[in-house]
C-alpha cells in the first residue's frame, strides 16, 4: 500500500512534466495557429501558397520524426547540440499544433457567411471591428468541437517526447520496470490520462453549453 | 434639392456589364421603387449604392457632396463618411446571432461613438434604440435573439438597425423575398411606416401591388439599363416598353 502510494505520487511528478508540455504548446499554438491562418488566407499569393506548403509538410509527417529533426538535425549539420530536449520539444510541439490549430480556424473563418462582414460594413464598422466583434465569437463557436478534439489528442501526443529525453509520465512509468522489476505502473499511467481528458471533455461540454443560445 | 444623384454608373464584373449606365435622382423624402426581372441588375445597384461593390465608373452624389465617383481604368474615390450616407437592409436579414436584438441595434454606434469619439453617451444610443424598436412594433422582443425571432421579425429588426445610423438613404433588397408569405405584410406595413415620417427610400421588390401603393416612382431595369420610369400610375397603368409589358404580365400569370 505505501508503495502504490509512492509510486502513485511520483508518477503525479511525472504527469505534472506531460502537463507542462501541453499548457506551453496550447499557449504557444493557440496564437500561432491565428496567424498561419491568416497567412493561408492572404490575397497575397506568394505568402499562401508558401503557408499552405509549410502547414502540408508538417501535417503530414510524423510529428516524432519533427521531433528528432528538430533536437538531433543540428548536432548532425552542425557537429553540436544547439538545443535543449525541454526546448525542442516545446518548438516541435508548438509549431506541429499550430499548423493542425490553422486549419481549424481557417475552416471556421470560412465558414462564417459573407453577409455577416457585409452588414457590418453597410453599418460603418471597420474590418477588425466586424473581425473582433461579430464574427470572432461565432468562428469560436463552431470550432469547439474540432478543437476539443485536437486538444485531446495533444494530451496523448505529449508521451512521444521520452523520443527525445524529455521525462515526462510514460518515461518515469518505465522506470519501474527496469529499475524495480514492476510492470504496473505503466499501466496506470493509463488512469492519468484518462482522468485528464474526462476534465477537459467537461470543461469543452460546458463551454459548448455556454454558447448555445445563438446558432 | 435632390438628397441623392447617381450619374452614369457602371459595373462590370469580368467581361459581362451588369450596369450599363445607371442615371437617377431622389428628392428627399421621395420613395423609389425597383422592379425587374432576375439577373438586370438591381441588386448589383443596390450593393454600388451601399460600396459592397466598387463601381467601375460614375457618380454618387449626396446632398450636394459627391461621396462617390470613379472613371473607367482609374481608382475609384470615396469620401469617408460615404458609407453612412446609405444603409441597406438585406435579403437575409444578415443579424448579428450572439447579439440580442437591442444589442444589434447599439453595437455599430456604439463601436462608432468610441472610435471617432463623439462623447455620444451610451443611454442616448439606447434611448434610440428603444424608439426604433418600437417604431417597428418589437419593443417586448428587446432582449430576445435572434434565432427566437420569426423571419419577419428579423427583417423589423434588421430595419431598425439599418435606421439606428440614420442613413440618407435607406435601401431595401427584396426584404420580403425570403419570408413566409403570411409574414410579409407585417415588413410592408413598418415599410410603409416610414414612407410617413419622410424617410429617403429605394425598394428593390417583386411585390407589385407594393411598389405600386407605396412608390412616389417606379423603374423598371432590364439588362443593366434603366428601361422605364415614372409615376406607379404612369408604370404599371400605362406601360410603354415592350420589355415592361412583357413583365408585368408575366407577373399575372
Ligand atoms: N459578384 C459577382 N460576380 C460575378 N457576377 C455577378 C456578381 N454579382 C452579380 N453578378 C451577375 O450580375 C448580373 C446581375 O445580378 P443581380 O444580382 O444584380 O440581378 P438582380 O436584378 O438583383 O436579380 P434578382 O431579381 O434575381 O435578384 C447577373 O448576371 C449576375 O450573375
Ligand atoms: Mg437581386
Amino acid at each position: 500500500m505505501e508503495q502504490f502510494i509512492n509510486i502513485t505520487l511520483d508518477l503525479l511528478v511525472g504527469f505534472g512534466e506531460t502537463l507542462k508540455i501541453f499548457l506551453v504548446t496550447l499557449a504557444f499554438s493557440l496564437p500561432l495557429g491565428l496567424i498561419i491562418a491568416f497567412g493561408s488566407m492572404s490575397k497575397f499569393k506568394p505568402l499562401s501558397a508558401l503557408t499552405r506548403a509549410f502547414v502540408w509538410v508538417i501535417r503530414g509527417t510524423p510529428l516524432m520524426l519533427q521531433l528528432i529533426t528538430v533536437y538531433y538535425g543540428p548536432g548532425l549539420i552542425f557537429g553540436r547540440v544547439l538545443l535543449t530536449s525541454v526546448s525542442a520539444v516545446y518548438i516541435t510541439f508548438s509549431i506541429n499544433y499550430a499548423c493542425y490549430f490553422s486549419e481549424i480556424y481557417r475552416g471556421g473563418i470560412e465558414s462564417i457567411a459573407k453577409g455577416q462582414y457585409e452588414a457590418g460594413q453597410v453599418l460603418g464598422m471597420t474590418r477588425r471591428e466586424t473581425f473582433f466583434k461579430v464574427v470572432l465569437l461565432q468562428v469560436i463557436k463552431r470550432i469547439i468541437p474540432p478543437m476539443s478534439n485536437e486538444i485531446i489528442t495533444l494530451v496523448k501526443d505529449t508521451s512521444l517526447a521520452r523520443v527525445v529525453t524529455y521525462y515526462e509520465l510514460i518515461y518515469f512509468a518505465q522506470r519501474y520496470i527496469k529499475n524495480a522489476g514492476l510492470l504496473w505502473p505503466l499501466f496506470y499511467t493509463a488512469v492519468y490520462y484518462l482522468v485528464f481528458t474526462a476534465l477537459l471533455t467537461f470543461l469543452f461540454g460546458k463551454l459548448e453549453k455556454k454558447l448555445s443560445y445563438f446558432n | 434639392m435632390n438628397i441623392l444623384e447617381v450619374k452614369d454608373l457602371r459595373k462590370r464584373f469580368g467581361d459581362n456589364e451588369v450596369l450599363k449606365g445607371i442615371d437617377l435622382s431622389l428628392k428627399k423624402g421621395e420613395v423609389l421603387s425597383i422592379i425587374g426581372s432576375s439577373g438586370g441588375g438591381k441588386t448589383t445597384l443596390l450593393r454600388c449604392l451601399n460600396f459592397l461593390e466598387i463601381a467601375n465608373n460614375g457618380e454618387i452624389v449626396v446632398a450636394d457632396k459627391t461621396v462617390f465617383s470613379a472613371t473607367e481604368g482609374e481608382k475609384p474615390t470615396i469620401a469617408p463618411e460615404a458609407q453612412l450616407s446609405f444603409g441597406l437592409v438585406f435579403q437575409q436579414f444578415n443579424l448579428f446571432p450572439q447579439y440580442s436584438v437591442i444589442e444589434n441595434l447599439m453595437l455599430a454606434p456604439k463601436l462608432r461613438a468610441k472610435r471617432m469619439g463623439t462623447g455620444e453617451k451610451i443611454e442616448d444610443i439606447e434611448e434610440r434604440a428603444k424608439q426604433l424598436l418600437a417604431t417597428v412594433g418589437l419593443t417586448e422582443k428587446a432582449n430576445e435573439y435572434p434565432c427566437r425571432l420569426s423571419g419577419g421579425q428579423q427583417q423589423r429588426v434588421a430595419i431598425a438597425r439599418a435606421l439606428m445610423l440614420s442613413p440618407d438613404i435607406l435601401c431595401f433588397d427584396e426584404p420580403t423575398s425570403s419570408l413566409d408569405p403570411e409574414l410579409t405584410g407585417e415588413v410592408l406595413r413598418v415599410i410603409r411606416s416610414l414612407k410617413d415620417s419622410e424617410r429617403t427610400m429605394i425598394i428593390v421588390t417583386h411585390e407589385m401591388e407594393f411598389a405600386r401603393h407605396v412608390s412616389d416612382r417606379v423603374i423598371f431595369i432590364s439588362d443593366g439599363v434603366i428601361e422605364e420610369e415614372g409615376t406607379p400610375e404612369e408604370l404599371f397603368g400605362n406601360p410603354k416598353s415592350e420589355k415592361l409589358i412583357a413583365f408585368l404580365s408575366a407577373g399575372q400569370e
